[in-house]
């Protein structure tokens, strides 16, 4: 009895071993493992018929001329920004200038190289032994604070492309409150010193703060994290109707701009006069950079609407008398 | 008043003088710890996708989805002159799939059908598989997920794809996103000279 039931229990294995066998030489070629036919690659000669390996396309990294070139534009820009501001007082050409930037630096370059970014660079290079960074990145870091030492604020009226693109969406601007301003003016000392202790981090832990949470660079690269590009759009928006609200509350590099404009010799001026002490240069800057009808030369970005108000200089002053005649009014 | 305004001007003078010269050392400084231009730019022999010893792995696609610019600036690129030229190419066919009546695998890898195959040499039309083949990819349509990479590595291929960063892309970030984001630490941002060959440095006048 006992006998006849290994006998069974051996047959039941045996037909599942069978079906088992079946299976797997039912199961598709693949099975067999895939060996590789050659050890080494075929060259031309072995492959023949005139064959010729291609060239692997491998694009080359932006040309070291052309990164000297940005930083002549850089100088070239920040120039022509002081000789318009200061000597010339004319907002028209000053708008050209600002496209221009715009284009170039923003569009063109897809907002990088910039000095705002450059403070961290700049920063790590200085902490870091084991970090170094090339020549032109310091030349962007030192030349728009070195002309804001004699100067003042030039780069950020013609020449940033961060600031141009708000200074082009200026519609309507209200006035802050003197004290509110000064209170969220104070944030970008504070996004200053957080973006440089995230700096000197040790190099894992270490993260670049102004360029992660730049607001416009997406819309220079037509492209970036939609939380970031809604951030843009908003602070665009808010733009039309609070001048510039990044350069004034959150610029990093504008708190640096803003120490060496203290120390500047020349600047943007007003000109005391004593019949007419109009004020329609405070109605016209919307950065509340003119207090009791003076320049506050560190809050001054440099686009010249001051000027281009004033009955008595720049645009207005000069234009021909035939401008201003009434309409109607005997010639 | 005028002793007042001079004494003023020259606390002026010093004081930028003082900042002046400070920014003239931090500038001297860095300029003389300068390297070159840097790009960054994968480490073939860190990057899991090439890396040796690693099969039978999924493929890690880190470097399509943690690039800033949409279509990623990673991409797979074969070196033509290292790669085998197979008949059934395991980077360009699914080699798990059911073969076909040509013999051939059924499925291809890539997922964007950025791979096209072309016989080359003396093609002998009768027997396809005693040709030699290649593998061109197409940079507009790959976005670096690296499958193929992983595929073509020893021992089934001779590694002639690798991932390398395409600088017409890539926009050189501070920090490289996948560089944050790769486990490897296989992005590094390396001296212009090491990131390209020499030939290639030379045009650049470098």
């Amino acid at each position: 009895m006992s006998w006849n039931r290994q006998a069974r229990l051996l047959a039941a294995a045996l037909v599942l071993l069978g079906c088992l066998f079946l299976c797997v030489s039912r199961a598709p070629a693949q099975a067999v493992p895939y060996q590789r036919p050659v050890d080494t690659a075929p060259q031309p000669g072995a492959i023949g018929g005139g064959y010729k390996t291609p060239d692997v396309q491998k694009p080359l990294p932006r040309a070291y001329w052309l990164q000297v070139l940005d930083v002549g534009l850089l100088a070239a820009a920040l120039g022509v920004s002081v000789w318009l501001v200061l000597k010339r007082r004319n907002r028209k050409w000053l708008v050209a200038l600002t496209a221009g930037s715009l284009a170039y630096f923003g569009f063109y370059r897809e907002g990088c190289i910039c000095p705002i970014g450059s403070i961290q660079n700049v920063t790590v290079a200085l902490t870091d032994p084991r970090y170094s960074i090339p020549m032109v990145v310091t030349a962007t870091f030192v030349l728009p604070l070195v002309v804001a030492l004699f100067f003042g604020r030039a780069f950020c009226g013609g020449v940033c492309a961060l600031g141009a693109i708000q200074e082009l969406v200026v519609l309507k601007p209200i006035r802050v409150p003197r004290r509110l301003d000064q209170a969220l003016g104070l944030l970008k000392y504070a996004y200053l010193g957080l973006a440089i202790l995230f700096a000197i981090r040790p190099a894992l832990a270490r993260d670049f703060l102004i360029c992660r949470f730049d607001p416009f660079v997406g819309f220079f690269r037509r492209e970036g994290a939609p939380h970031m590009l809604l951030i843009g759009g908003a602070f665009l928006a808010a733009g039309m109707f609070i001048g510039r609200p990044y350069c004034r509350y959150l610029c990093p590099y504008g708190a640096l701009l803003s120490w060496c404009t203290r120390l500047a010799r020349r600047g943007v001026t007003i000109t005391p006069d004593k019949e007419l002490d109009c004020g329609l240069c405070t109605g016209a800057c919307p950065y509340g950079a003119i207090e009791r009808m003076r320049a506050v030369r560190p809050n001054c970005f440099y686009c010249a609407r001051c000027y281009a108000y004033c009955p008595r200089d720049g645009e207005l002053a000069r234009a021909k008398p035939s401008l201003v005649q009434l309409p109607g009014a005997p010639s | 008043m005028s002793e007042d305004l001079t004494r003023r001007a020259l606390l002026g003078n010093v004081a930028r003088g003082t900042v002046l010269l400070t920014l003239a050392g931090g500038a001297g400084f860095l300029i003389r710890k300068a390297n070159g231009q840097v790009v960054w730019q994968v480490d073939a022999a860190r990057c899991l996708n090439s890396r040796l010893g690693e099969v039978n792995v999924e493929a890690c696609s880190l470097c399509t989805s943690a690039c800033v610019v949409a279509l990623s600036a990673v991409r797979a690129v074969n070196e033509y002159s290292k790669c085998g030229r197979c008949n059934v190419c395991p980077a360009y066919f699914n080699i798990t799939s059911a073969v076909d009546e040509h013999g051939l695998p059924s499925e291809k890898l890539c997922p964007r059908d950025a791979i096209t195959r072309k016989a080359i040499g003396k093609v002998d039309p009768e027997d396809p598989a005693n040709n030699f083949y290649e593998y061109a990819i197409d940079e507009d349509k790959c976005d670096g997920c690296g499958k193929c990479v992983m595929k073509c590595k020893e021992p089934l291929g001779l590694g002639s794809i690798t991932l390398r960063i395409r600088y017409d892309k890539c926009v050189n970030c501070n920090r490289c996103a996948i560089a944050t984001a790769c486990p490897q630490s296989a992005l590094l941002q390396l001296p212009v000279e090491q990131a390209i060959r020499p030939p290639e440095v030379r045009r650049l006048g470098l």
